[in-house]
């Protein structure tokens, strides 16, 4: 084979060579070096780390911290998805229609998408401050919550209180990709079924879902990712607390790192969500058929 | 009757509708109010929905660097800053634009090679390596800044711009590779056949006929890249320090032990949120495309 056959551009490899090298360095490396760390740990006396063996994996597991983290990011997906979601439905059922204004409005609801998560989660901050919050006044004298038992610092409330800041931000997230599937959709089975005087309801869950189904698929795909790696909102509003009541896993592996100097623990930790991530994430792409 | 009856329905459909704008634009009304307030105001209690006396202080401190303790600031639990340094936050925005301008334009350069050649080539592991570009989609972003960290701080990349647009631009390879590729696929395989048939080599074809076509795409790829490191927070928190400093983090430093500077925080994010906003409503047909990595068209 000539050399000039090998360079040809032809051959795929000339064209990913460069993003194949991005790749390993933002992914190989991590991962690796990810693995080597979660087998040793950082001696913050003799600055050095030292083998520990599977420690940090036997650490990982009878941790009751990183089992309520866990508990807190799946209660936190769990919800955050499912309110997004039907939020989102809702909306865009409703803004589905070419009256006027409504260019208006699907502009407008762009808007939280281009604010910084963390500077989401200092306006929720702010807004649900116990004592000059306007959001805790308006929950107060709604009777939602009582002052004796503010939003964020009772740690019966303050996860609620950090999943408003991503239900605010990523509601519209899911109106837009709802939007779009609804616009996509075929017109006639639609006429069809308002001719036989079919109901809202029946017309929702017999027509429009089903169609809606590969979008739908997507949608929580991406959404349930980015749920499960929060991180900004509990940094910026709660720092994990009261205690540990919004201690997310990024969080917790964050604090475990930058300010316990556990490197090790946290690399065990922050592989056990990646791994975790990619098997749940990859079981739902087969079984849902995501297509890329 | 029956048109009555419409047009009720219209009106009704209409003022949910705006009910549900209002209640989504409610907390960026109170941020971009709590920019033009006192901080009298802002500590008020109960909090006052309006504001009573605009005043642009805020935004003089944060971008023209004026002393905050030459403007007379009242107590009720006001911060007070020593320096007008500590306050002055306009360099992370000229950060922000830099950083965030510098890594588009380095992911679009390789993810277009990269994209075209996952749009028009079919090789062995073909889906494989979509999936592996999928994947670090899944990487929480905290696995992948701890061993950064540690590989910046051999190659002394710490606190540095170099480091921050790098990290950046290796953060948003993903969606760009999926999004371009998701684009050149639109544009029909017969017509590069036609023009290699004629004699047009591989880069002739890539520069001549698939750039032009997917002009709008790469504006909306870059777009979005350019928002996704303007609001990024982890890795400009855990990679740079005091040198680098983009808008999330700047405003962050704002939270102090002895109180917090609303009115500041919310002056430089809603001067940097507008721009963003812009962008975005610009490309806003692209968008659902590429909040989906390419997967929904």
């Amino acid at each position: 084979m000539k050399i000039s056959s090998i360079f040809s551009l032809d051959r795929p490899w000339i064209w990913l060579a460069p993003l194949v090298a991005v790749l390993a360095v933002f992914t190989l490396f991590p991962f690796f070096y990810n693995i080597y760390l979660s087998f040793h740990e950082f001696n913050s006396f003799r600055r050095t780390f030292t083998f520990v063996g599977f420690d940090n994996w036997k650490g990982l597991f009878e941790d009751p911290k990183m089992w309520r983290a866990f508990g807190v990011n799946v209660i936190y997906l769990a919800v955050c998805l499912t309110v997004q979601f039907i939020l989102g439905l809702g909306i865009a059922l409703l803004i589905n229609t070419d009256g006027k204004g409504y260019n208006l409005i699907r502009s407008l609801l762009l808007l939280p998408l281009v604010v910084p998560p963390a500077v989401v989660g200092m306006m929720f901050l702010l807004m649900e401050d116990s004592q000059f919050g306007v959001l805790s006044w308006i929950m107060q004298s709604i009777g939602l919550i009582t002052a004796g038992e503010p939003l964020l610092t009772s740690s019966r409330t303050a996860l609620f209180g950090v999943m408003l800041a991503d239900i605010w931000q990523w509601t519209p997230f899911m109106v837009l990709i709802m939007l779009a599937g609804l616009h996509a959709l075929p017109k006639e089975p639609f006429e069809a079924a308002l001719v036989d005087g079919a109901k809202f309801h029946h017309v929702l869950f017999h027509l429009t879902l089903p169609m809606l189904r590969p979008i739908i698929a997507v949608a929580i795909l991406i959404r349930g990712i980015d749920l499960f790696r929060v991180f900004d909102y509990v940094f910026v509003m709660t720092s994990g607390g009261p205690g540990i009541a919004t201690q997310t896993l990024s969080f917790y592996t964050w604090k475990q790192s930058f300010s316990f100097v556990k490197w090790g623990y946290a690399a065990t930790l922050s592989l056990f969500s990646l791994i975790f991530l990619i098997v749940i994430a990859n079981m739902f792409i087969r079984a849902a058929k995501v297509k890329w | 009757m029956v048109v009555t009856q419409q047009t009720w329905r219209l009106g009704l459909r209409a003022s949910v509708a705006w009910i549900v704008v209002v209640i989504f634009m409610f907390p960026l009304y109170w941020w971009i109010s709590v920019s033009l307030r006192s901080d009298q105001d802002i500590f008020n209690k109960p909090p006052k929905l309006f504001v009573s006396d605009v005043t642009l202080k805020s935004y003089k401190v944060v971008l023209l660097g004026i002393s905050p303790s030459s403007t007379s600031i009242e107590k009720s639990g006001a911060v007070h800053w020593g320096e007008s340094s500590a306050t002055f936050a306009l360099p992370s925005l000229i950060d922000s634009v830099y950083i965030g301008i510098a890594s588009t334009i380095i992911t679009i350069l390789i993810s277009l090679l990269a994209a075209y050649a996952l749009s028009r080539m079919r090789f062995s592991g073909h889906h494989h390596f979509i999936f592996w570009v999928l994947s670090t989609r899944m990487m929480p972003p905290v696995a992948v800044a701890l061993p950064m960290f540690f590989l910046f701080r051999r190659l002394g990349l710490i606190d540095t711009y170099t480091g921050a647009i790098l990290i950046h631009a290796l953060m948003n390879f993903p969606l760009a590779v999926l999004l371009l590729k998701s684009f050149i696929d639109d544009i029909p395989k017969e017509i590069d056949e036609v023009a290699m048939l004629d004699g047009a080599s591989r880069m002739t074809v890539f520069v001549r006929l698939i750039m032009p076509s997917i002009r709008g795409g790469i504006a909306a790829t870059a777009v979005l890249c350019f928002i996704f490191s303007w609001t990024e927070f982890l890795f400009i928190l855990s990679l740079t320090q005091a040198s680098v400093n983009t808008v999330p983090v700047a405003a962050s430093t704002f939270v102090t032990s002895t109180g917090t500077a609303w009115g500041y925080m919310a002056a430089l994010t809603c001067t940097a949120v507008l721009p963003a906003f812009i962008f975005i409503v610009l490309v806003q047909k692209h968008l659902v495309r590429g909040l989906t990595m390419g997967s929904l068209k």
